[in-house]
């Protein structure tokens, strides 16, 4: 077992964390209160090969695994500017299309993914198969030499970003009832695909959206793999999304208890800065150890991925401590600042409503408990 | 064009710096990085090979325990190859010995053009690179503003107090760039990852022929006691009275600003 992080980890994150701190907390701060994509951040980080850093060399991309685009969402977040859109367009659906796209697929989607030039994001949660994929009931329908999709998604991260969405279907029934499910990359401008802003009062750079199918007319080619092999597919891109959001999270709680310690050293209010209360300084230390502790399962879970071993369990367990000490650090922090804390000017509420956000997104705190209980103690399946 | 950028490998400013209680040198024991200052040299250099259209960019440093760390984040940024001097009587080196060990490793590669930064971050004599051009007998600009090649000759705005100076000096030279003289690239993914391939030459002051010439032990000076800055006076405070205003007035005038 070997601890020590390689150079080339120091060396990416290092230059990732420059990069976002050209940019600074700031940057983020007043595009998540106003509600605008932090463009040109992502294209920054496109044009120096980060954003591609986990797809095929061939394809634009930099070569390298989970464990690298793991790096980036980190520091870009410990940096003050976590990108959400990381989670679906470098991690679901760079993923799903390296490992099951065609090569006409690839060629056509990862090069501009890697440089940053194009977004594809995700679509499977609709309003009535919310974590039971199962049930889903966009359906894609084979009609000529294509495919017509019918039906409806909601919180789809970033469409206005978007120039395609990799959409989950149903395009059968098996023998227990269950949707077969196929993966279609659409055309964010399709004919027939209506979208409607769903406003959301966590304060994000990235807008969630309602879609609506209505005979979205696709070719054959925009048929990811094989019609049916939806949700073995998607469980390729569900693992990375889990990870990379647990590295956010990890960076949301670096970069909050940074910001609480140095606070907590400079803020006197009775002759003594405030860190001298164990009060204070207690709870800081405890959200330190939660964020090293989710840290190191996170960077387990991107190991495992990349070595192509079973990478669930870890993967699961991590995003649910990341978040869970992301959401501690913060309150943390903001905490520490007293009223400041709660201030514009701080910048410090964005970070706490992202973390939440990521208690509920990409999968629940209480699915992961769910599969935990059941995968890895044996209890009887609670759904 | 080929250009050989002197390059200081110096502790991290983001962590606590401590001196050493009986040398009184600057403790070098963790991890050492590119000093931001030198950045802007390679930076320059790596722009100008660029425009020549042919050359390439030689980074040279001198550091402890084979350290290439620094050395890592310049060829990252596009610099060919590295040469670094490592040794461990260099220790205690004065700004003189330096100036020769870097000579010395400059003078076994191929260049037209030596770039440095002005000064260090750490220790901010800003001598050394003067002294390298005299060694190598090359002429030498300080305080670039701005670098032009025009066939044999440099072009240099040189920064003074009054506004600039426009140099032209016959190559080879050594000139010396200020932090505003170019923005420094980020490193690309690819970047980081062709560093690692990259040439790292590492030499000892006896292949330098500079064994007993150069290090702690000839050091021509000695840092014989460090004391702690003042600490500052707490200024003047003005209550404001109504007058505060009119105080705050005066107080200009007294110091002439106004």
């Amino acid at each position: 077992m070997d601890f020590r992080e390689t150079e080339d980890h120091s060396a990416l994150r290092k230059a990732v964390g420059d990069i976002a701190d050209q940019f600074g907390s700031d940057y983020y701060v007043a595009h998540a209160e106003s509600r605008t994509p932090t463009t040109d951040l992502w294209k920054r980080l496109g044009e120096l090969g980060y954003l591609g850093i986990n797809l095929p060399e061939e394809y634009g991309g930099g070569g390298a695994g989970m464990t690298e685009l793991t790096i980036v969402c980190e520091e870009t977040a410990a940096h003050g500017n976590p990108l959400l859109l990381l989670l679906v367009s470098a991690a679901i659906s760079g993923e799903v299309i390296t490992e099951f796209g065609s090569d006409a697929q690839r060629s056509r989607w990862l090069p501009s993914l890697a440089d940053g030039s194009s977004k594809v994001v995700f679509a499977i949660t609709e309003p009535d198969a919310g974590s039971n994929s199962h049930r889903i009931s966009t359906t894609a329908v084979k009609d000529g030499d294509g495919y017509l999709i019918s039906g409806q998604k909601y919180y789809i991260s970033g469409v206005d970003e978007a120039d395609a969405i990799l959409v989950v279907t149903k395009t059968g029934t098996d023998s227990a009832g269950r949707a077969k499910m196929s993966l279609f990359v659409v055309d964010a401008d399709a004919p027939g695909l209506t979208r409607q802003h769903l406003p959301v009062s966590v304060t994000l750079p990235e807008k969630q959206f309602t879609l609506y199918f209505d005979n979205v007319r696709v070719g054959n080619d925009r048929l990811i793999g094989t019609e049916g092999d939806g949700f073995k597919q998607i469980f390729q891109g569900l693992n990375p999304e889990r990870i990379t959001g647990a590295a956010i999270c990890v960076g949301i709680g670096r970069f909050a208890l940074e910001r609480a310690a140095a606070y907590a050293n400079n803020r006197t209010v009775w002759g003594a800065s405030i860190g001298t209360h164990q009060g204070v300084s207690h709870a800081l230390a405890k959200s330190k150890i939660e964020i090293e502790l989710a840290a190191l399962m996170t960077m387990k879970a991107a190991w495992l991925h990349d070595q192509g071993e079973p990478a669930g369990d870890a993967s699961n367990m991590a995003k649910y401590a990341a978040a869970e000490a992301a959401i501690g650090a913060i309150d943390a922090a903001i905490q520490v600042h007293g009223g400041n804390g709660l201030s514009t000017e701080m910048g410090l509420l964005p970070y706490w409503g992202l973390a939440r956000l990521l208690r509920i997104a990409p999968v629940s705190r209480e699915m992961i408990l769910n599969h935990v209980a059941q995968h890895s103690l044996g209890l009887p399946r609670s759904y | 064009m080929n250009i050989a950028v002197c390059v200081k490998q110096i502790p991290d400013p983001a962590a606590p710096w401590s001196l050493d209680p009986s040398t009184h040198n600057l403790v070098r024991e963790g991890k050492l990085i590119l000093d931001d200052s030198d950045a802007y040299g390679v930076e320059m250099a790596l722009q100008l090979v660029d425009k020549a259209g042919a050359g390439e960019v030689t980074l040279v440093s001198m550091a402890p325990r084979n350290e290439t760390s620094g050395l890592r984040t310049g060829l990252a940024m596009g610099a060919a190859k590295a040469i670094l001097v490592t040794d461990d009587q260099l220790a205690g080196s004065d700004a003189l010995s330096t100036a020769k060990v870097l000579a010395a490793a400059i003078a076994t590669t191929e260049f037209d053009l030596v770039i440095a930064a002005t000064e260090s971050t750490d220790g901010y004599t800003g001598t050394t690179p003067v002294q390298i051009a005299e060694l190598l007998g090359l002429p030498s600009v300080s305080f670039a503003k701005k670098v032009e090649i025009d066939g044999s000759v440099v072009k240099v705005d040189r920064q003074t107090e009054a506004g600039y100076d426009e140099v032209i000096c016959p190559l080879p030279a050594l000139v010396t760039v200020t932090a505003g003289v170019v923005e420094p690239r980020y490193p690309s993914f690819k970047g980081i990852m062709s560093a690692k391939s990259k040439p790292v030459v590492t030499l000892s002051l006896a292949d330098l022929g500079l064994v007993g010439a150069a290090g702690g032990a000839v050091a021509g000076q000695e840092i014989v006691s460090v004391q702690k800055a003042e600490a500052r006076q707490a200024g003047v405070i003005v209550e404001d009275d109504g007058t505060g205003a009119q105080q705050l007035v005066e107080y200009l005038e007294q110091l002439k600003f106004v």
